[in-house]
């Protein structure tokens, strides 16, 4: 183990890194692979394969450590059991001021959405991938790029058949 | 204009705000353009389930120090010295450090506590709870036999004990029951997780566990924001008359015979807590029974 400043080693950078990664991680996985306790036990698994190897793994490799190791858990899991998406589970509505709507309007509303989630539940998994972590993680389309090592080009054309696909499926309403 | 195989990035440049002024006035009169505003505007109030990040990093550290102790052997015996002062901290901490604290309501009453990180516990008729004030920071844990409503801060992990089982959370709001062979737990805000002797389930919003002794667990989904009770109701859902009666005469410090009936039945209803004719009325009412309020004001009888 070394002991310099920026070693994964140490406690406060080992700290700071999994509070500015744990949670993107989390959601990735989710998109990924559906299920969300078990993203959150990947996470769990793969930052503490993290420490038990700080010595091996500098603090600027770590990332891409955490994501690959990650990954393959998601993948070795999901290769035993057909993942089945949940997302209407824990995909949340943030919660609006409270309106003065009309009943019929918020119902109408209400209705939109559910179809909007089951919608995106539906979408190919990399296009549900891409439109989530922008849409509710915002995060760019060059950080998303970064995330699964493909180019940002990609990422807009995934971005765009997923806008394609859920006004399919959604249809006139 | 999106099924283009020239541009098939239109949409993400749109999303972007990339687009050239032209292309943009160019798409807001195309009909399509309404549809994508509505799917965008949608998807932008969606959110993830909350994640505690620092009770997830606690959880890591405390898996980090048991790899640790695999790898480390001690070199010299020092337990009969950690023993001797071990024991001297636990005589010294049963004398002096035992700073439980506990609450018991009465018949009829009803008592919020406010516990040391400013989470709120409301404590029903005949019920005592009680918790470690001087450990709260490291263990919140309230031991609870009766019925509780709890609204917790976040943080660590909050656990309700019981003799029935444990209801264990991060930060939300619950109704946890627990009598003799009685045992509901009801989630009104975020997610809880209910540990008992048969069972170990993950209750989400507005979702309700009962276990009554030789019966089978149940599971069901509500609508109310809190347990009726706060309000000064009880209300019931498919249970044993026994509970209920047992429920009135913790309220209102009564006794009822029920010789003559039989107690099994199942009973969904109301009652309120603060007008003891109504309740009795409401309950054999509707049970189509005949009862009486005896002189003393405590005792019910029941014919059939």
């Amino acid at each position: 183990m070394s002991d310099s400043k920026n070693s994964t080693c140490d406690e406060q950078v080992f700290d700071q890194f999994f509070k500015s990664h744990a949670k993107l991680l989390r959601s990735y996985l989710y998109y990924k692979f559906g299920d969300l306790d078990q993203a959150e036990d990947i996470v769990q698994d793969s930052f503490i394969k993290l420490w038990n190897n700080c010595s091996k793994v500098s603090i600027d490799k770590a990332k891409s450590y955490v994501y690959t190791i990650a990954t393959n858990l998601g993948i070795s899991i999901a290769r035993h059991q057909q993942v089945k998406f949940k997302h209407q589970k824990y995909i949340t509505q943030r919660k609006s001021d409270v309106t003065n709507e009309s009943p019929e309007f918020v119902m109408l509303e209400k209705e939109y959405m559910e179809k909007l989630k089951n919608a995106i539940a539906d979408l190919p998994n990399r296009q549900r991938e891409v439109f989530l972590l922008s849409r509710i993680d915002k995060k760019t389309y060059r950080e998303i790029a970064e995330l699964s090592n493909v180019s940002v080009k990609a990422i807009e054309k995934l971005m765009h058949k997923a806008l394609v696909t859920l006004r399919k499926k959604i249809g006139n309403i | 204009m999106f099924d283009n195989k020239k541009d098939d990035i239109f949409l993400s440049r749109w999303v972007n705000g990339d687009l050239s002024p032209e292309e943009l006035s160019e798409f807001q009169s195309h009909p399509e353009y309404e549809y994508y505003m509505k799917i965008l505007a949608g998807a932008d109030t969606l959110d993830l389930a909350e994640y505690d990040v620092d009770a997830a990093l606690r959880n890591i550290k405390s898996n980090k120090q048991t790899s640790y102790k695999k790898n480390t052997k001690p070199v010299i015996k020092i337990w009969p010295y950690l023993a001797v002062a071990a024991s001297v901290a636990v005589i010294f901490g049963l004398f002096l450090f035992n700073s439980n604290d506990s609450f018991a309501t009465s018949y009829g009453e009803q008592l919020a506590v406010t516990l040391p990180d400013g989470s709120e516990m409301i404590l029903n008729a005949k019920s005592e709870a009680s918790f470690d004030e001087k450990n709260w920071k490291t263990n919140r844990t309230v031991s609870l036999n009766g019925e509780a409503y709890f609204k917790v801060k976040k943080g660590s992990k909050f656990t309700v004990t019981t003799k029935n089982g444990d209801v264990s959370v991060l930060g939300t709001e619950f109704n946890v029951q627990s009598q003799a062979s009685f045992f509901e737990a009801v989630c009104y805000e975020g997610k809880v997780r209910v540990t008992s002797n048969q069972d170990n389930t993950i209750l989400t919003a507005g979702k309700a566990y009962r276990n009554i002794t030789n019966t089978a667990p149940e599971h069901w989904t509500l609508v109310a924001q809190e347990p009726s009770w706060i309000t000064n109701t009880s209300s019931f859902r498919s249970i044993p008359l026994h509970y209920v009666f047992k429920e009135l005469e913790d309220q209102y410090n009564i006794t009822i015979n029920t010789k003559n009936i039989d107690t099994d039945i199942i009973y969904t209803g109301t009652f309120p807590n603060n007008n003891i004719n109504v309740a009795l009325k409401t309950v054999f009412s509707t049970l189509g029974l005949q009862y009486q309020l005896l002189q003393n004001g405590k005792t019910v009888v029941v014919e059939n």
